[in-house]
């Protein structure tokens, strides 16, 4: 009992260093950043805003998060526009994924479909998000509809890719198990092929969103309806520069969170470490 | 009295009717290798009766693995063709319950479920609770009760080894392929395992047929009707097949003096071990 107590301890012990010694590392990294930036205010002669300026114009965004005008819908805070984008990419994003995990499947199952679909997703993939956000408003006559389009075809090419690599390479061993005993074609893909390729269809997943999230800003600066892009394209026309660095630092932010949910996920399906 | 005529005959008819389980028609089976080609086994050929235990014994890349994945299906032959239960063998089917060299279970299932999806997959005719019943029996069996819900990751390969032979008899096949099914074991564990797998066999009236690759001198004498002796590769043939005439019920302690099983024992040494001089 003792010895295990002990042992308790010094694993919290040991957790507890890397809590702190990481929390410096991030502390670090931040001055770094902060530092960097100062720099190009100073040396953009304050064009750039600096960081304290910044800040408090973040922290009144921040106070009026949720501020809603209900005879203007144009007029809102910046939580809601983030809560916009938000949306979009989650929504173009599940599209993408519904899509691109069966697809995947099949190609990384079936070599003659490979070759047949590989070039095209080669071709497709390297477009920019913006051409399809063209193609989109042009065939759905609607940005916001454009928009989740976009959304969905970016993020389908990391998850598909990802996804077709983690079937096609299934192991002999497992194969002849579901061939050893008659495995049917749907316990195979939910006994086999899908918990063998779940790593890499959550990698491909972690890589989709994380494009997705850079995309929409670009994609909404275009479109011009509402969401986080807008709001610093309007800033921009407006002059508030520190209104562009606030939504950087918020896209940031959230960009990281779906990252670690992302990687979290990846790591409750890792069963080798188990 | 015409009744009792007519079963008799019946019975007649299934004894002259006894087909030979396995027929390996002059096989052989050659590797596309990165350095060319590799013929690992050379214009075998061998029957084996139903109900027939054989063992398949030779030095260590001399081809039993390939010979044993002909029957099972995951090998095909070059030329030459083999037929189990009636049927060309095209590929693997439950009919022939495998024991991988490599046990070959799935890593993101728990004991438990290795054997279920099996089971599951293969009895198609009965409920879930009788499934469920049929795999706690033979993870008893395997004495793996304690273990059931752990991931074959945390496993011994002892461990692993018992679930992949309590998976292969979950589904009660006509025919078992067993490939070095005890070789991780310990002698206590080994002898057990003998043990239950003849009580199986004998459970289905001895009509399984058992093809099983082993190492084991002692092993294969104890539980085979013939002893197959392979010849090194490449191109590796049948040296002799010895055949085991030691009657059944075997018994593990009275038959290492069987004068039968000491003849049978020094011809299988023999053969496995001409190549070198044994002086001391
Ligand atoms: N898929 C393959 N591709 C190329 N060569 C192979 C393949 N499988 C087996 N071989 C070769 O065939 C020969 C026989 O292999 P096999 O696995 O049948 O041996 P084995 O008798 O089972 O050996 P062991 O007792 O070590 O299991 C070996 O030389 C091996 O390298
Ligand atoms: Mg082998």
């Amino acid at each position: 009992m003792r010895s295990q107590a002990y042992k308790l301890l010094v694993l919290d012990d040991s957790f507890l260093m890397q809590t702190v010694r990481n929390a410096f590392y991030f502390v670090c990294g931040m001055c770094a950043l902060f530092l960097l930036w100062s720099w190009v205010s100073h040396a953009t002669l304050n064009e750039i805003p600096g960081v304290a300026k910044t800040w408090e114009v973040f922290k009144a965004l921040y106070a009026d998060a949720f501020y809603f005008n209900p005879e203007n819908a144009a007029d809102e805070g910046i939580g809601w526009k983030l809560w916009d984008s938000i949306q979009r990419v989650l929504l173009g994003f599940t599209l993408g994924t519904i899509v691109a995990v069966p697809l995947g499947m099949i190609m990384g199952s079936n070599k003659m479909l490979m070759n047949i679909l590989n070039p095209v997703v080669q071709i497709l993939r390297p477009v920019s998000p913006l051409v399809w956000f063209i193609l989109g408003q042009i065939a759905l006559k609607s940005s916001p509809g454009a928009l989740i389009f976009m959304i969905f075809i970016t993020s389908l090419w990391p998850t598909l890719i990802n996804t077709s690599f983690g079937v096609a390479s299934i192991p002999d061993d497992h194969k002849n198990v579901g061939k050893a005993f008659g495995f049917s074609t749907w316990k195979y893909v939910t006994k086999i092929a899908i918990p063998f390729a779940m790593p890499h269809i959550i990698t491909g997943l972690r890589l989709s969103i994380g494009i997705a999230w850079m995309v929409i800003f670009a994609g909404e600066m275009l479109s011009g309806d509402s969401g986080i892009g807008s709001f610093a394209w309007e800033s921009y026309n407006g002059g508030n520069y520190e209104n562009i660095l606030s939504a950087l630092l918020i896209i940031g932010f959230v960009g990281v969170m779906l990252d670690k949910g992302f990687s979290a996920l990846q790591q409750s399906f890792a069963y080798d470490k188990k | 009295m015409e009744t009792k005529v007519l079963n008799n005959a019946t019975v007649d008819m299934q004894n002259v009717d006894i087909k030979p389980s396995i027929i390996i028609d002059n096989v052989s089976v050659t590797f596309d290798t990165a350095k060319g080609e590799y013929t690992a086994i050379k214009n075998i050929s061998l029957n084996i009766k139903k109900g027939e235990i054989v063992s398949l014994i030779g030095h260590s890349g001399c081809g039993k693995s390939t010979l044993m994945n002909t029957i099972s299906g995951m090998v095909i032959p070059t030329s030459g063709s083999v037929v189990a239960n009636g049927n060309v063998v095209k590929g693997p089917g439950p009919d022939r319950g495998i024991v991988f060299q490599n046990y070959s279970l799935l890593p993101w299932l728990s004991v438990y479920q290795n054997i279920f999806q099996a089971v599951d997959s293969v009895m198609k005719g009965k409920s879930k609770e009788e499934k469920k019943e049929l795999v706690l029996k033979n993870l008893e069996m395997v004495n793996l009760m304690a273990h059931k819900d752990k991931n074959p990751n945390q496993l011994s390969g002892g461990m692993k080894q018992r679930v992949a032979i309590a998976r292969a008899f979950a589904i009660n096949p006509s025919i078992l392929l067993l490939d070095e099914p005890f070789g991780a074991l310990d002698a206590l564990t080994k002898s057990s395992m003998h043990v239950e797998l003849l009580k199986l066999w004998n459970l289905d009236n001895r009509n399984k047929t058992i093809v099983m690759v082993t190492h084991d001198i002692d092993e294969a004498i104890f539980l085979s009707d013939r002893v197959v002796v392979m010849n090194n590769g490449p191109a590796a043939t049948i040296k002799e097949i010895v055949d085991v005439k030691i009657v059944r019920p075997r018994n593990k302690k009275d038959i290492t003096h069987d004068p039968l099983y000491i003849e049978t024992k020094e011809r299988l040494t023999g053969l496995l071990f001409d190549k070198f001089s044994i002086n001391d």
